[in-house]
């Protein structure tokens, strides 16, 4: 299997090319302990009701191209660690036996930013790779490229693949599922004398009696270790706060049909103003914006720091980096009021499988698209990652670490989360508005949150006006 | 026309036409396109690019006030480049005088210019870092410890530290082209003017700067070109950040095309810094000739 790793550098020299310088839809509800197995089960049965079940097994799945068609292709990833997965676990070998003479040309970049940024000027040069991945966000704005999966066996075996169909048309097959954790250190929690909280005002209290207790005699502690300086790690907060706030997992969507959805009131403004609350009383660190997200994943390692907000993603990075878990244990982020309200649970598809329609092998990419999620290669695949299975067929077991925080919180109501359609995507392009860099915002001295949202109206409303919505 | 006339022009038509070519391609039909996006509504992937005549320039000049943040930016590097070229001047003709470990010191100074941007960035960022920085380090030990700032994450400062390093980076190769520069220097016309009494100010104001003016015009412009476009260290140390503090233009165009998916928006941002470029070198080069009419030198 060959491996193209592609570099910062690479990127960041076709980015100076072009400069030319140098409704609560989402939400389905479970309770109990095995939230793995009980949410497959559920869509399961659902899925049962319209389609057909699926057929799994690596020979028939891999579909009806010509078993001895000679040619390679091609699929992107930003995911290094699976890159690297793929290549212990032999991919290219296994779809060698269904198509022996068939070569698998991994093209790896090192983060998603690149990859994107590579993909849009493929994209306008007709050469995008055979099979890509993607974002759930992604998807939208790629879909004229992206060929029609929905009468696929892989499409009618996954449990979530339909819900982020776009135009009633499955563009993309999404490998895991996850939802965000609160990752702590349960001897810091019991010598601080604080438990696992279950509400959000709980959870201030806990990181501020963490803050006081460690801070005090060591000045680089953090009771939540964010690495802000990176913005995109306050994502658990400010891109699934106002899907949890509300119960809607389509928030953004809904937000484009509103003039004023910063408006006191709305669930985004309550959602940020709690979080700018929590901000501002130095739970972060003396230096937030000065820590990045791998600096602060030392930092929690070595104990000067009590939580980290991640997905199941970090735990992998976690174990990968050769770290111990031991005495690591997870929670969910309780952004309820009360402990009478549901228990919110935002919860996504990730890594979407494509097929591009610039491929010059579509069928052998859709064979390779059906074999990746059978027998032959997703079991061994999914239980190598910490995140969730996506397919009915093959449900997994979660991680110790991460099955802790269904059992402290085994009733949640599960919120899936779309990050954005199209208008949303426009409105995005057109007030530049990032709720991740908002949350950096909210840590720089000085910031107005009440007029930073009454500014955010302003554009949003001009916005809408020229976009016709 | 002989024989011989007519191979020669043959070869030199032939040896034109290549170039021509290729700058046609890969210059002028790009710098085309270019201008041609700055008046489409595109965001990088879809098919349909409505054409939407000046709304992206209306729109830069009018409603980004981060398009304007990101230019006092650059402005902030030109300025700080601007005020060290004196001191870099002086550092060159002390280091031209002969002494020993002059080579030494020379190599010394030019050594951060040849080390790769990226990893003098990737340094400075961590020597920068609250978490067992280097720098917060020094003060401490020190004895300095209450300087201590939040160099990379505090709006008002952040600048200053990224010029800095700049500076640190660019300045031995600018020193080096003023000794260049001063080496032509006759040394009988440099001997003639000691024995006149002229002091080192004088040696300097009236024989080194003027038989060096041409290698300070191109410093002026390779310190405006580059303070204007300004990229590698601001984007690997902050990205630009905390909230656009640091913004230069060219992180700012680019995440204007890639994060907020606005290619035509970001072409005319980029044909803006050509036209500023162009337009500066003219005012420079206006000014220049000038001064050198005033003291009776004619280009």
């Amino acid at each position: 299997m060959k491996k193209r790793p592609y570099v910062l550098a690479s990127s960041l020299a076709l980015a100076l090319a072009v400069t030319g310088c140098g409704g609560g839809g989402g939400a389905s509800s479970n309770s109990g302990g095995g939230e793995t197995t009980k949410a497959a089960q559920e869509n399961q049965a659902s899925d049962d009701s319209g389609q057909d079940q699926a057929d799994n097994s690596g020979q028939e799945a891999a579909g009806s191209a010509d078993r001895d068609i000679s040619c390679t292709i091609t699929l992107a990833t930003w995911d290094v660690a699976a890159a690297k997965t793929f290549d212990e676990l032999d991919l290219e070998g296994r779809f060698q036996e269904l198509y022996p003479n068939v070569t698998i040309d991994i093209e790896e970049f090192n983060a998603e930013p690149e990859y994107f940024n590579s993909m849009k000027i493929r994209s306008s040069a007709s050469e995008l790779p055979d099979l890509m991945f993607h974002k759930s966000d992604s998807m939208n704005q790629y879909k004229e490229y992206l060929v029609d999966l929905t009468d696929t066996a892989a499409n009618k075996d996954n449990q979530i693949a339909s819900e982020y169909a776009i135009d009633g048309k499955v563009y993309g097959i999404p490998d895991r599922k996850a939802n965000d954790y609160v990752y702590y250190w349960t001897d810091l929690f019991e010598e601080a004398g604080v438990s696992v909280p279950e509400t959000w005002d709980e959870f201030v209290q806990v990181s501020e009696t963490l803050q006081q207790h460690f801070g005090a005699s060591d000045p680089e502690f953090a009771a939540i270790c964010m690495g802000a300086k990176d913005a995109w790690p306050t994502y658990p907060l400010m891109e699934y706060g106002p899907a949890s706030e509300s119960g809607d997992g389509y928030y953004w969507d809904f937000m484009t049909t509103e003039d004023a959805p910063f408006a006191e009131g709305t669930a985004i403004r309550t959602v940020y103003t709690k979080i700018f609350n929590l901000f501002q009383k130095g739970v972060l660190g003396a230096d937030p914006l000065g820590v990045t997200y791998d600096q602060s994943r030392a930092l929690f390692a070595k104990k000067k720091g009590a939580m980290v907000l991640n997905s199941p993603m970090f735990l992998t990075a976690y174990l990968a980096d050769g770290y111990d878990p031991a005495g690591l244990e997870t929670f969910y982020l309780p952004f309820r009021d009360s402990k009478d309200d549901p228990f919110n649970l935002v919860t996504q598809g990730d890594c979407f499988l494509t097929v591009t329609q610039h491929s010059e092998n579509p069928e052998v990419a859709r064979a390779f698209l059906e074999f990746y999620y059978s027998d032959a290669w997703y079991p061994d695949y999914i239980a190598s990652i910490s995140s969730d299975s996506t397919m009915n067929s093959f449900p997994k077991e979660l991680d110790p670490v991460l099955q802790t925080a269904s059992k402290l919180q085994p009733d949640v109501t599960f919120v899936t989360y779309g990050a954005g359609e199209s208008d949303f995507i426009h409105m995005v392009s057109e007030t530049k508005f990032d709720c991740k860099e908002l949350g950096v915002e909210m840590l720089t001295e000085g910031f107005d949150l009440d007029a930073r949202f009454d500014e955010l109206d302003a554009v949003w409303t001009e916005a809408r006006s020229k976009l016709g919505l | 026309m002989n024989r011989n006339s007519r191979k020669r022009l043959c070869f030199l038509g032939l040896s034109l036409i290549i170039p021509v070519i290729l700058l046609a391609v890969f210059v002028v039909y790009p710098f085309w396109e270019l201008i041609y996006m700055s008046f489409l509504e595109w965001d990088g992937v879809a098919s349909i690019r409505p054409f939407i005549g000046g709304a992206n320039y209306r729109q830069l000049f009018f409603k980004s006030p981060e398009f304007w943040q990101a230019f006092r930016n650059n402005l902030t590097y030109l300025l700080i480049h601007g005020l060290m070229m004196p001191l870099e001047l002086v550092l060159a003709v002390v280091l031209s005088s002969r002494f020993k470990g002059a080579n030494f010191v020379k190599a010394v100074i030019f050594l951060p210019f040849i080390i790769n941007g990226v990893g003098i960035s990737y340094s400075f960022s961590y020597f920068f870092s609250p978490v067992e920085g280097g720098f917060n380090y020094l003060l401490t030990k020190l004895g300095l410890g209450g300087f201590i700032q939040s160099w990379l994450s505090d709006p008002k400062i952040v600048n200053y530290v990224l010029s800095s390093v700049s500076i640190w980076r660019y300045m031995g190769f600018h020193i080096v082209l003023f000794m260049a520069g001063l080496a032509s220097v006759p040394e009988d016309i440099m001997d003639a003017a000691v024995v006149d009494g002229a002091n080192a100010w004088q040696r300097l104001r009236f024989i080194q700067i003027p038989a060096i003016r041409t290698v300070i015009d191109f410093m002026l412009f390779d310190v405006i070109n580059g303070s204007l476009q300004m990229f590698d260290i601001p984007y690997i140390m902050t990205s630009g950040g905390p909230n656009g503090a640091s913004n230069t233009f060219s992180i700012y165009t680019i995440d204007t095309a890639f994060k907020y998916n606005n290619f035509g928006l970001a072409s005319s941002m980029a044909v803006i810094m050509i036209a500023m470029i162009v337009a500066v070198q003219l005012i420079q080069r206006y000014i220049t000739s000038r001064i050198r009419r005033k003291e009776g030198h004619y280009a």
